[in-house]
């Protein structure tokens, strides 16, 4: 019984001991003796005598010695400059007429909405205008075909999730809204054919926190033919298909800080109109949680409405 | 541990750590013996969640629908693992409903842990994983790991002691969409007739 008591005894105490000179040998600095971890069971002391080579250590202020020497340290500001590239969202959204799109231009109401051009709106102009003193190439009439071939690049990178890529052609705004939740699925889409040429319909430059800060914002819209197709993580059909073309009326904001030498056009989000057609529903069957019933009514499922969400004009 | 108990210090460094941390990767000694070197670090130890990042291609119109798969653990927690691989055990291939039934009204305490992970995995099945009806999954795999375990000192009489491990387990499962496959049972005298089969089905070499 003794035997091997001393013998895993003297182990540990040899195993201490060596790992003791071990860590004193590897980092040069004499570690403290009682800082170690000496699985053995001794008597409690209620004063533990402070260990050879401790004393004035404690004691020392570095702060009071540079100090004292003279050395004066300079007050450090514990900050982090941001850089804001984008704004938080679109100010003054385009409101689009309702019906458009709808309406052939032949029409009394047709031709009503076409004379509404960009000329009618000073505000528009004014931020045109804006724009034109620090970008000198902007024409609102080339301007809406670059809209198009951005929106068309972007949606082209969102595809490939190309994140470089994506953050120079979209806002840091757009970008969650764009590809959260896609990470793990497979995104397919086309841009069949492009039904009308896309045109400015709205400009606006705001400025951001200080007066000088300028952002342009303008409104392109357009229609064109797409083909979208979402596929989950195994590879089964979500959304969409491939072989389906939708006629698709959009209404593109495209942002840049216009002070910023570097800026550029980036598609910054989309307007949707409060009467914009329902879209087509998800493959899959989804629960929508009942209403929270007091004790002792009951459910009845003929009367009860499903609650729609109210027909606002959003961005997205 | 008497061989290392020369000058060396770093052996016998590895030594202490040999004697607290017997899961760190040790240095094989020599070229030849280089085969058993693994080279995770406790980093890369969540394998089992990376199952559920792989991305697999769109399927092509003919081929028949892929059921989701959804892998969901649960790290350290404070139970045996040999105690828990019992009710790991008891729902291996059950419907997910079934298996959180028969937990809760389980009285060990590692059901109760294991009914959560379960519930856990359901919701993450249908909100991230497009799973459609939460019903409609079952347990493919479960298992227990061991975790990192503490160490404490057990007292024994006569200044002897122990070292007292203080348990951890990790827990895993894996669900399946899909009603839960069913096993043929086969009765005893299928099974007679089986033998009788293969006696039959015999052929005896070099006969006339």
């Amino acid at each position: 019984m003794a035997a091997p008591v001393t013998r895993t005894l003297a182990v540990l105490q040899r195993a201490t001991w060596s790992a003791f000179k071990a860590s004193e040998t590897s980092q040069g600095v004499p570690r403290h003796p009682f800082l170690l971890l000496v699985p053995v069971r001794t008597k409690k002391r209620f004063f533990v005598p402070p260990a050879v080579g401790v004393k004035g250590k404690q004691n020392v202020n570095p702060e009071a010695k540079a100090r004292a020497a003279g050395v004066v340290f300079r007050q450090q500001y514990i900050e982090r400059p941001i850089n804001i590239a984008c704004t938080a969202g679109i100010f003054d959204p385009y409101v689009p007429p309702e019906g458009d799109a709808r309406l052939s231009s032949l029409s009394k109401e047709g031709l009503k909405q076409r004379t509404e051009q960009l000329r009618q709106s000073a505000s528009s102009q004014l931020a045109i205008r804006k724009i034109k003193e620090f970008d000198s190439e902007f024409s609102s009439k080339d301007f809406a075909e670059r809209a198009q071939e951005i929106f068309i690049e972007a949606h082209n990178a969102l595809c490939t999730f190309d994140k470089d890529k994506l953050h120079s052609l979209v806002t840091e705004r757009c970008y969650p809204e764009m590809t959260r939740g896609n990470r793990y699925k497979t995104l397919r889409w086309r841009l069949v054919e492009s039904l009308e040429a896309p045109r400015v319909v709205h400009a606006r430059s705001p400025d951001m926190v200080t007066k000088g800060n300028l952002y342009g914002q303008v409104t392109v819209r357009m229609h064109s033919r797409q083909t979208l197709a979402i596929y989950d993580r195994f590879g089964r059909l979500m959304l969409g298909g491939e072989d389906q073309p939708k006629d698709v009326l959009e209404y593109l904001v495209i942002e840049r800080h216009l002070v910023n030498p570097y800026g550029r056009w980036r598609l910054h989000g989309k307007i949707v109109p409060s009467w914009a057609p329902a879209k087509d529903p998800i493959v899959k069957t989804v629960v929508i949680p009942g209403p929270k019933l007091k004790p002792g009514e009951e459910f009845d499922p003929l009367t009860y409405r499903v609650p729609q969400p109210q027909a606002v004009q959003w961005s997205k | 541990m008497a061989a290392t108990m020369t000058g060396c210090g770093i052996a016998s460094l590895r030594s202490m750590f040999g004697l607290f941390y017997p899961r760190l990767a040790t240095v094989a000694a020599g070229p030849q013996q280089m085969s058993c070197l693994h080279t995770s670090t406790t980093r890369e130890q969540k394998h089992w969640e990376r199952n559920n990042k792989i991305v697999y291609p769109p399927q092509l119109p003919g081929e028949p629908r892929r059921p989701a798969e959804i892998h969901h653990s649960r790290r350290q927690i404070k139970y045996s693992k040999d105690k828990m691989w019992y009710l790991a055990k008891m729902i291996r291939g059950m419907s997910i409903d079934e298996a959180v039934a028969q937990l809760q009204f389980n009285d060990k305490k590692g059901a109760k842990i294991m009914r959560e992970v379960l519930l856990e995995a359901q919701e993450m099945a249908v909100k991230n994983h497009n799973v459609e009806y939460k019903s409609n999954l079952y347990v493919a795999e479960s298992y227990t790991g061991k975790g990192m375990y503490l160490k404490r000192i057990r007292y024994h009489g006569r200044g002897m002691f122990g070292i007292m491990d203080k348990v951890y387990c990790h827990y895993f499962v894996k669900l399946v969409e899909g009603p839960p496959p069913t096993i043929e049972q086969k009765t005893s005298l299928d099974q007679a007739n089986e033998y009788v089969e293969s006696l039959k089905r015999r052929t005896i070499i070099h006969s006339l």
